[in-house]
């Protein structure tokens, strides 16, 4: 019984961080339609900075946030207006996988280059500290990552639904052409989107580099899972995607006590199927999903 | 003019792998003749979908691999004749492949292409964790069609020219769907969908059965490594790397030609082959690749071919003949004249 | 070309057709009936639903609610290559060709073909291609066989995506603003092709903005606000109708 408890408090942690990393994939479809492959690599990018800022000056990863934060939503920001504003509408969907494809695979080789490829993890004084809640025992740190996940899920649904900004940004993803008529600038709000969507990334590293043990081709592990997400949760939609990353992430933290780890993941992937069969629009999903 | 010179090219390029064999000086050279054989049709199988339809797929490793162990699994198992296994093994994967079109072509362009990644994944821990029967992590050792009486450097060279068989058939096909109706709709799809559905093409159909036929050629080329190799693990076989592969061969080389695929594989593959032997298994090969793609993509979508051909084009009017030339320049003129009756609607009149 | 109202028969009729996007109802409620073997005009003011309707009875996108059906038969929510097949055409807003295939390759994906054997057969079948070249002259781009539709210009892909049309011998031609981008003697070119294929049996649903044209060519006018209906009939009448000064001038 405490073992099923347990494995439903880990479920909901790793789904909070899951959450937050595919509302960033979510923006980027959005915005732009755009399958950001990419995205788990910016990840690893961020946890392997973290790591490197700690190892380096001896603070505490979180830190490396102030850092990388602003950084990877510049990033995002020049590569929306330079790289995959260049591409041609017509082969924009398929183009762009392609393009964020090859970033990721330059992403995880200059991390080997850089950093070997070595598993590496952070040394921290609160590392192997735990607390009891309910009966199960959780790690401080995945607690840390989990409220890290989950206040700036809740920071970037306040900018969405309450700022002129966010406003804007869901009516580019909701219908792009009215939102030119009615005198949005969409290209600077796609931009934007980007930067956003990364710096879920940078946030979601620091939060990996927590509690788990990194590696160059690492991101291979988080892309098919959070793909399997935005499409059961329905393509574009941001609270799609979050209840779908809590169901799943539970979904799989619960499998791990019958089947182990490894048979857990194919959960994600047999959702996936599952969905497309039955439901290809998904299950949360708009009037975006439908054509795409 | 032009077919005889096609003709010819299509004849040193048939000479040219007759020979290599011998030509080639040590069994090195001719084992990465092999893999650039394999590469070759690996990278056509992969443009049926790719070519035809547009719907880019990265994880066609996921069907070249399964070919792979369906083949060395049914060889082991029940002991079938190896060819008549790397058939099977075809044939069951295009089966497997029907299910997976239907799950991914439905809806258009983004989910394919998730599906195409996810399903390498999800086979590459299927065929790690279950150990029993793949061989897991330890790799599937799959016996040699040909006895050990045959030598290494005769091995290859019957591999090269069976890789070679396959690559014609592919490609044969290929030619024949392009020029068919089939084809014509397929083409349709790839430049616009809708449009192409309006005109009453059977869209989801015609993606599906372009996705199976790939899915099929792709299996048999990676029985065929198999059976060559004789070797296999997970990790190789079910890797985003060989799938990306197959992508930037066909692109680099120009997917909506016939032997773009093709000329794609010799380049990449001999520059991968070039730098695993100086310089081993780097990440160097990672950014090279990532840094190639991104260049292809963003300046060179249509490929080498398309691009040479229009080079070419403009500079050979000597070249071609003379009646060519003139009925080139009276369509020239007849649109030029079109396009200024449109621009001056006035001079229409004047001109009757 | 009054009508003389003896056998009027239903075309395509739709009964409370409804789409909606989000909160936008483009569609609503859309009862509509055109007439066989007629030019039909469908017009109404800019975002009066005209293209959504179009999709709708396509299958470009799926109704919310409503039926439509073609001289008899159902085609709601039906896939559009189904609903090409019982006998519709149609052109898009912004004139949609094949960019990279050449003129003639434009033509021949509208050839149907039944069996697998057909479909396996060479494309450039010459009776095919005779009936091509004959669409080609037709609309007077018989000499850009083999240019690529993207070296072509706007009024010539213009002139193609109808020849493309035409291949598939649809019965009923829908047309999504076919004036619109094009020069005045173009205008003419193609307002002589709707009058001779309608001579021909070929019945015409056409979306379009200039009214001169519209008045010009048509037998019978529905007017569009809104997502529905506001009134029909002959463009004489439909000229003088309150309700159609209103919807247009939004007094």
């Amino acid at each position: 019984m405490s073992l099923l408890l347990q494995s439903l408090v880990l479920g909901v942690l790793l789904g909070g961080l899951y959450a937050l990393l595919a509302a960033g994939l979510t923006l980027y479809f959005g915005v732009m339609r755009v399958v950001m492959i990419a995205h788990s690599a910016f990840l690893i990018l961020a946890a392997y900075l973290a790591w490197f800022f700690t190892r380096t000056t001896g603070l505490d990863p979180m830190i490396s946030l102030l850092l990388t934060v602003p950084l990877f939503f510049g990033i995002g920001v020049v590569m929306q207006r330079l790289l995959i504003s260049r591409l041609r509408p017509a082969t924009l969907t398929m183009m762009s996988v392609l393009l964020t494809f090859s970033i990721a695979l330059t992403i995880e080789g200059l991390l080997g280059f850089a950093f070997t490829g070595t598993q590496r993890r952070i040394r921290l004084p609160y590392g192997g500290a735990n607390f009891e809640i309910l009966g199960a025992n959780v790690a401080v740190v995945k607690l840390i990552a989990f409220l890290l996940a989950a206040v700036s899920l809740g920071a970037l649904f306040l900018l969405l639904k309450k700022t002129q900004f966010g406003q804007a940004l869901r009516a580019t993803i909701q219908h792009p052409e009215a939102a030119r008529l009615v005198g949005i600038n969409t290209d600077r709000v796609a931009g934007y989107g980007f930067g956003l969507g990364l710096a879920t990334a940078a946030i979601g590293g620091t939060a990996l580099a927590l509690d788990s043990t990194i590696y160059p081709s690492l991101h291979w592990h988080w892309i098919g899972p959070l793909m399997a997400i935005i499409v059961v949760g329905g393509l574009g939609s941001i609270p799609g995607a979050a209840i779908a990353a809590m169901v799943l992430g539970l979904g799989q933290s619960l499998l791990q006590i019958p089947l182990g780890t490894t048979w857990a993941q194919t959960f994600f992937y047999i959702a996936l199927f599952a969905t497309l069969m039955l439901r290809p629009q998904g299950f949360f999903g708009g009037r975006l999903a439908q054509r795409f | 003019m032009r077919s005889a010179s096609k003709a010819l090219g299509l004849l040193a390029a048939v000479a040219f792998v007759v020979a290599f064999p011998r030509m080639a000086p040590d069994a090195f050279i001719l084992s990465v003749g092999v893999v650039i054989m394999s590469y070759a049709v690996l990278a056509t199988s992969w443009n049926f979908v790719g070519g035809f339809t547009g719907y880019i797929s990265l994880g066609h490793a996921a069907y070249s691999g399964l070919g792979a162990y369906a083949t060395g699994l049914l060889v082991i198992e029940t002991g079938m004749n190896p060819w008549l296994a790397m058939l099977a093994g075809g044939l069951l994967v295009a089966a497997f492949a029907v299910p997976v079109g239907i799950a991914s072509l439905r809806v258009r362009g983004a989910s394919f292409v998730i599906v195409s990644i996810a399903l390498v994944l999800i086979l590459l821990l299927v065929f790690q964790s279950w150990g029993s029967f793949t061989g897991g992590s330890n790799g599937l050792r799959v016996p040699r069609p040909f006895g050990t009486d045959v030598l290494r450097p005769e091995q290859h060279e019957r591999f090269f020219y069976l890789h070679a068989v396959l690559l014609a058939v592919a490609l044969l096909t290929w030619w024949l769907i392009d020029r068919s109706r089939f084809g014509t709709g397929l083409k349709a799809i790839r430049e616009d969908e809708d449009k192409a559905q309006s005109l009453g093409v059977p869209t989801f159909q015609y993606k599906l059965v372009a996705f199976v036929v790939s899915a099929f050629f792709t299996a048999l080329g990676g029985g065929m490594y198999a059976l060559w190799f004789g070797f296999l693990d997970p990790i190789f076989q079910f890797s985003i790397l060989v799938g990306s592969y197959m992508v930037l061969m066909s692109l680099l080389g120009g997917i909506r030609s016939l032997f773009g695929p093709v000329l794609g594989a010799v380049i990449v593959g001999y520059a991968v082959e070039y730098f695993k032997a100086q310089y081993g298994d780097t990440q160097f090969h990672l950014v090279a690749m990532g840094l190639l793609l991104a260049l292809v993509v963003l300046f060179m979508p249509d490929g080498i071919i398309p691009a040479a051909s229009s080079l070419l084009n403009r500079f050979r009017p000597q070249a071609a003949s003379i009646r060519e030339v003139t009925a080139a320049e009276l369509a020239e003129q007849r649109r030029s004249a079109a396009d200024a009756e449109e621009r001056e609607p006035v001079t229409e009149g004047a001109r009757r | 070309m009054t009508v003389t109202a003896a056998a009027v028969q239903p075309n395509l009729a739709t009964v409370g057709l409804t789409k909606s996007f989000g909160g936008v109802t483009a569609v609503d409620g859309a009862t509509v009936t055109f007439q066989h073997g007629k030019v039909n005009a469908l017009i109404g003011p800019n975002g009066s639903g005209k293209t959504t309707f179009f999709n709708c009875v396509t299958g470009m996108i799926k109704p919310d609610a409503g039926t439509a059906t073609y001289r008899g038969r159902d085609i709601t929510g039906k896939a559009s290559h189904r609903v090409a097949r019982t006998g519709i055409g149609r052109s898009f807003q912004l004139c949609r060709v094949f960019p990279r295939m050449t003129v003639m390759e434009n033509m021949l994906v509208a050839v149907r073909s039944t069996s697998l054997r057909r479909q396996l057969a060479s494309a450039r079948d010459p009776q095919e291609l005779d009936r091509a070249r004959g669409l080609l002259a037709r609309v007077g781009i018989d000499h850009l066989e083999h240019s690529e539709a993207r070296d072509l210009s706007y009024g010539q892909q213009k002139l193609l995506e109808l020849a493309g049309v035409l291949m598939a011998d649809p019965e009923t031609i829908m047309l999504d603003e076919p004036a619109g981008g094009v020069n005045p003697a173009l205008i003419d070119r193609i307002a002589n092709l709707v009058r001779d294929l309608n001579a021909e049996g070929k019945t015409f649903i056409v979306v379009e903005h200039n009214m001169d044209l519209v008045m010009s060519l048509s037998d019978h006018v529905v007017v569009f606000d809104r997502g529905r209906q506001i009134c029909e009939g002959p463009p004489s009448v439909v000229q003088n109708d309150p309700r159609v000064l209103e919807a247009y001038l939004g007094i």
